[in-house]
């Protein structure tokens, strides 16, 4: 297909060619990189002392993995940056409904591939690794979907049931107050959460969970509906803390993680302490970690920051929390910025999730939330995370390529 | 201008044609704004709160806690130095050894709490499982070490609190190769560890053990390996540095290494040879005598002190220290027990019950035999010498002028001494009778001794007792000398009878080490020498950085009176009592001894101190027995039937012993005219000769000869041509046709004279070798063994070996 002279254009199509925003690229691909290094400084030892046929004691396992996945995601970013994100609101519902199937699939026996009972991970499927997290797509699916909808909702009628009968009514007041409109975003919301959840995988509910009321929250739904839920949520959790023993016990040990059997319940918490204060103020270099030797549990994944506050220090620490926080800053300016409110809100929910994710892994690391088994972004091992996140990024990119140059006058 | 749109949509339609989204544009700028705020920056407050709270203000804390887990220090053993005799063959050595740990906690540890499907294990099948385990751990360790003791194994397996129970040590290299293969094959790295550890080798087991001693787990705890241990053990190296959570050790920049700086090697004086010449003959004493005490011997190079050996027993092997190997010993173990045990039973405050009590008196009794055996009785136990010490009152004598070669003794069998109601006796009741100087010392004479001592006077007794090194330890570099304290008298409270008794040797104590220095300096040329047993230290690689030099601490006497005193004690054994340690060929002096041990009955210590060659002195022994058992209370005889003197006994081992020595050492015989009359000869061949021609030729080689049958030439002759038989025998020569009887019956010749002995003999055709006292002394001299037992048959013409022996009496005489 023959690239079209620009005079041929429509004026969605010469917007969709404007330029990527620079910055935010420039912090993706930073973290990206700092990313693998930490990885690969994380993981060699495990890598190496790891004898199952996958990683059969390669130390460059882990690594060359993820710079293969962070490649082809990088690829896959830009291609997406490329795509007119309008067409993402045509393709949301495709996408919500693909990521219902594949989380329905992970129930299937055989093509599910259950870990510890937990059923979060579908065996060779697609051009994904050897197996991923379908939840990972529904995360973004959920978003599209919601943003798509949500855009809409200025221009979207107000329902009229007839007023004489009692149903109608109710009907109406219901309208009224607003919980109508909800109802679709809470039925997609109940049937992706139960997926989720029932495949034990709490943590990827909440990140769908926290993605979707990023976008009802900015689309401007009533507060009310966020405190009742909100409400209903401590309730809930209070009703547990009184009625199980398990979400008790949770409890205490998030309250007194140091009274916690150290090697049991309190080993990942202590070994994250023992890591970062060994990295103290600079840290003892980089791939000088004495905790990576076996210690902390899982340090390619999940525990990948202790370990780079330990290598870098809290200098190290604080200088890849500032990239955070500028990426996450950016994001929600381009989210301002952008052409209309379904790029607002489809950014609204991409930064939000991925805000989340870094907010739930260093607090799990430095003990200030309960383990929760939430991967740093860019950084933690994991294939189909890392390409989904590029993806999302494409999205945003994509997205900023819209936006109109401010005028020089 | 978004606003004013907003505004006026948000109010106008709210009846009519309402949207769903209201003052949206708005709402949504404020909200994302809100968010952008809470995501992008307050939300890192917290986490910088936290890391800033756990990295600089808890740093300390836990960085301590951190490193503990991960920190590794351990020390590098280094090799520990060999020890060498004189001529370089080990005598000591040590060897990398492994030893194997299980660490119960661990194997616990190992055993999963979760089932396949990763569910946690309810605590019951947890527990049940792990004693599954354990129970299957006991299996395997009783397989591969059927010696272990189960019971044991069962507790230390179970002790889940434990993390390191050693299982076995001293494993050695080819058993670990096989472990740590089964260790690996079984993935049970995690709680079976083989750790390196050393382990002492003495390749002569017993051999000088007192004077090795042995290594235990705090180094060396006795002998050489105790005195030495500094320069042998080396400097332990130490690596810190970090580990993996598996234990490997890590090597990074953090890392530190000193190495180990390994032992010195030590060379002694001892040689291996004469120490094991020494040890035999002391076994064969104490066999031949029933010693019930033990028994010691020194030998030592006189001149410069270097000790060539010491042996004491009973011995034990170095190479297990704790067990009792001497029989007597393990005896005593059994006496010692029922005694104790009845002292336990009289005094019980504890009221503990008669298996207990049994218990500890058998532990306390296995305790005492233990330090017995690695006790070096030549150096940390005190005896009276006795009448050795006659030599050094000789040389003080002769020194001061106070006798002379010339001088003459009486005898009477007894003196009075004022002070003392008794008179003190001679060893010989009859009395020697009159005297010269050497015969009295070869009769060992006491009357003629507390003369000599009279003549002295106390103040120069002392000031000679002080100065042959009798007051001060000798400065062995070996441990334990005996402490002196109250061995011997004041000066100023030092009475008659004392200086009486003093000059035969009794009433006070030395070392017996102590006591051959001394003796020592009577015969080398009058100067008292330091002992010492290692002769050089050396580094791994044989560089010597410290060599031992003979030391001179005094001179005592001049060198004339030491060549005086050394010719009057050569007598004593060519001449007096002492003639039991004779032998052809080697000029050997000494002076026997008997003493009486705390003034117990009848348990006496009978010694021998004797040198040679006596014209120039390469070797001094003193050879002790401690306790000859009596035949029967007050008797002067042993069970086995020997006379109980130093003469009769000891004498009779050190001749040989330092004939052995000195064969070894590569010192030639010299024979002395009557000696080499009785050397073997070559027969000559004569049959065919006249008979004239014969015993001309037979004269020319000392042979005397007696003819059977009749003619002029003889026709055959015993022996044979080429035989060799002692000179002075009588060869029998045939004439005619007379001949020689194939066999005949040995005549028994135990306890004759040597004359009627070799006629006895020589009668049957049979020829005499004697060995034992000089030949040519007088007639109570007596065979006592013979070669070939009185009424086999053997040969004619063979040569039958006859051992004499000289009952000497120079028994311990009690004076109270």
């Amino acid at each position: 297909m023959a690239r079209k002279a620009k005079r041929d254009l429509t004026m969605e199509e010469q917007l969709a060619r404007g330029p990527m925003d620079f910055p935010f690229l420039m912090l993706v691909l930073l973290l990206l990189g700092i990313g693998l290094v930490m990885l690969f400084s994380a993981s060699y030892y495990t890598a190496f002392r790891d004898s199952s046929p996958r990683v059969h004691n390669n130390p460059y396992f882990y690594v060359t993995n993820q710079a293969i996945y962070g490649a082809v995601g990088l690829a896959g970013m830009y291609i997406i940056s490329k795509i007119n994100y309008q067409r993402f609101r045509w393709m949301a519902p495709l996408l919500l409904g693909l990521s219902v199937v594949l989380l329905v699939l992970c129930y299937v026996p055989g093509l599910n591939a259950p870990i510890n009972g937990v059923k979060r991970w579908l065996r060779v499927f697609l051009v994904f690794g050897p197996t991923y997290q379908p939840s990972e797509i529904a995360k973004v699916a959920v978003v599209l979907f919601f943003a798509a909808r949500l855009c809409k909702r200025d221009t979207e009628k107000q329902l009229r049931f007839t007023k004489r009968t009692n149903t109608g009514r109710f009907l109406n007041w219901l309208e009224k107050i607003g919980f109508l409109e909800l109802v679709p975003y809470g039925l997609v919301l109940v049937v992706v959460l139960g997926l989720v959840v029932f495949e034990y995988h709490v943590s990827g509910a909440l990140l769908v969970a926290v993605g979707a009321v990023a976008v009802l929250f900015v689309s401007g739904i009533s507060l009310r509906w966020f405190i009742g839920l909100g409400g209903a949520g401590v309730a809930l959790v209070s009703l547990m803390y009184i009625t199980t023993d398990y979400v008790k016990r949770k409890f205490s040990i998030w309250l007194d993680p140091w009274a916690a059997d150290p090697q049991n319940e309190g080993f990942q918490f202590r070994q994250g302490m023992y890591s970062i204060a060994s990295g103290g103020l600079l840290g003892r270099g980089l791939g000088e970690s004495n905790q990576k030797y076996g210690f902390v549990p899982e340090p390619e994944n999940d525990m990948i920051f202790s370990i780079v506050v330990e290598e870098l220090g809290l200098v190290g620490a604080f200088a890849i929390l500032v990239l955070f926080s500028l990426l996450i800053l950016r994001g929600y300016w381009l989210a301002l910025h952008a052409r209309d409110k379904f790029g607002t809100l489809t950014i609204v929910g991409i930064i939000t999730l991925l805000a989340a994710q870094v907010f739930f892994n260093i607090g799990v690391v430095t003990g200030m939330i309960p383990n929760t088994g939430i991967p740093l972004p860019f950084f933690s091992y994991g294939g189909t995370a890392l390409m989904i996140h590029l993806a999302e990024m494409g999205m945003i990119l994509s997205i900023s390529r819209q936006i109109p140059a401010p005028r020089n006058d | 201008m978004g606003s004013k749109y907003e505004r006026g949509v948000g109010r106008g339609v709210v009846t009519t044609s309402a949207t769903r989204g209201s003052h949206s544009k708005r709402s949504i700028f404020r909200r994302t704004l809100c968010l952008m705020a809470v995501c992008g920056l307050i939300m890192f407050i917290p986490i910088a709160w936290r890391l800033w709270d756990i990295a600089i203000v808890h740093q300390e804390e836990y960085q301590k806690m951190a490193a503990r887990q991960w920190e590794l220090d351990f020390s590098v053993s280094a090799q520990r130095g060999n020890i060498y005799d004189r001529n370089g063959n080990i005598m000591a050595m040590s060897a990398t050894v492994y030893k194997l740990i299980l660490s119960p906690k661990d194997l616990m540890l190992s055993v999963s709490n979760k089932d396949e499907d990763g569910h946690l294990l309810e605590s019951s099948v947890y527990e049940a499982k792990v004693a599954a385990r354990q129970d299957q751990m006991v299996e395997e360790l009783m397989t591969l070490f059927p010696d272990l003791n189960r019971e044991k194994v069962v507790k230390q397996v179970h002790a889940t609190n434990v993390a390191y129970w050693e299982v076995k040590v001293n494993i050695e290299e080819e058993e670990k190769q096989v472990l740590q293969e089964y260790i690996t094959q079984n993935k049970e790295s995690s709680y079976l560890r083989l750790m390196t550890s050393t382990k002492r080798y003495y390749p002569y087991s017993s051999l000088a053990a007192q004077t090795l001693g042995f290594v235990n787990a705090n180094g060396g705890a006795y002998g050489i390996e105790a005195v030495y241990n500094d320069l042998l053990e080396g400097v332990a190296g130490r690596v810190f540095t970090t580990r993996t959570a598996g234990g490997a050790e890590r090597y990074n920049t953090y890392a530190g290494y000193i190495d180990a700086e390994n032992g010195y090697n030590l060379t002694l004086t001892i040689d291996a040879t004469i120490q094991s010449y020494m040890e035999k003959a002391l076994e064969e004493g104490i066999e031949e005598y029933d010693i019930q005490n033990g028994a010691f011997c020194i030998a030592m190079d006189p001149k410069t002190g270097a000790v060539l050996g010491i042996a004491s027993s009973p011995d034990f092997d170095p190479n297990s220290y704790s067990r009792i190997v001497n029989e007597r010993l393990s005896g005593q173990i059994e006496e010692d027990t029922a005694a104790i045990f009845e002292k336990l039973k009289a005094d019980n405050p504890e009221n503990l019950s008669e298996s207990e009590l049994l218990a500890q008196a058998e532990k306390q009794a296995r305790s005492d035999a233990q330090v017995t055996q690695w006790r070096n009785k030549a150096i940390d136990s005190r005896y009276e010498p006795g009448s050795t010490f006659k030599a050094l009152v000789l040389a003080a004598a002769l020194e001061e002028g106070l006798v002379s070669e010339n001088d003459t003794f009486e005898c009477t069998g007894s003196v009075m001494v004022p002070g003392y109601p008794e008179p003190i006796r001679c060893s010989s009741r009859k009395g020697h009778g009159h005297q010269t100087l050497a015969k009295a010392v070869g009769n060992s004479c006491n009357p003629a001794f507390i003369e000599i001592g009279s003549r002295l006077g106390k103040e120069r007794f002392y000031q000679y007792f002080q100065a042959f090194g009798m007051m001060e330890s000798t400065g062995i570099d070996l441990p334990g000398e005996a402490s002196l304290a109250g061995a011997f008298w004041d000066l100023d409270k030092m009475t008659n009878v004392d200086l009486a008794v003093g000059s035969f040797g009794q009433r006070f104590e030395v070392t017996p080490l102590q006591m051959i220095c001394g003796f020592a300096t009577v015969i080398n040329g009058g100067n008292l020498v330091k002992p010492y047993v290692v002769q050089s230290v050396s580094t791994q690689d044989g560089t010597i950085i410290q060599n031992t030099e003979p030391e001179i601490i005094r001179q005592v006497v001049s060198k004339q009176t030491s060549q005086r005193a050394a010719d009057i004690l050569e007598q004593v054994v060519t001449n007096g009592t002492g003639s039991n340690a004779y032998v052809a060929g080697y000029r050997i002096g000494g002076k026997t001894g008997s003493s009486e041990v705390k003034q117990e009955a009848d348990h006496t210590i009978v010694s021998f101190m004797g040198y040679a060659p006596a014209d120039d002195p390469k070797v001094i022994v003193l050879m002790a027995f401690d306790n000859p058992k009596v035949s029967e209370p007050g008797s002067h005889y042993s069970t086995t039937g020997r006379y109980i003197s130093g003469g009769g006994m000891a004498g009779r081992k050190v001749g040989p012993l330092i004939a052995q020595i000195l064969d070894y050492m590569g010192v030639e015989k010299i024979y002395s005219s009557e000696e080499s009359a009785a050397v073997d000869v070559s027969m000559p061949k004569v049959t065919g000769s006249s008979l004239t021609d014969a015993q001309k030729t037979l004269a020319e080689k000392n042979l005397n000869c007696r003819t059977v049958g009749e003619g002029s030439t003889v026709s055959r002759q015993v022996p044979a041509a080429g035989a060799s038989i002692p000179g002075g025998s009588t060869v029998i020569l045939y004439l005619g046709e007379a001949a020689p009887e194939e066999v005949g019956t040995v005549p028994n010749v135990t306890g004759m004279t040597y004359e009627a002995a070799k006629n006895a003999l020589e009668k049957e055709g049979f020829f005499m070798r004697s060995s034992g006292v000089p030949v040519y002394y007088g007639n109570s001299t007596t065979a006592e063994r013979q070669s070939i037992n009185g009424g086999e048959t053997a040969a004619i013409g063979t040569v039958i070996d006859v051992r004499f022996f000289n009952e000497v009496e120079d028994s311990y005489v009690n004076i109270g």
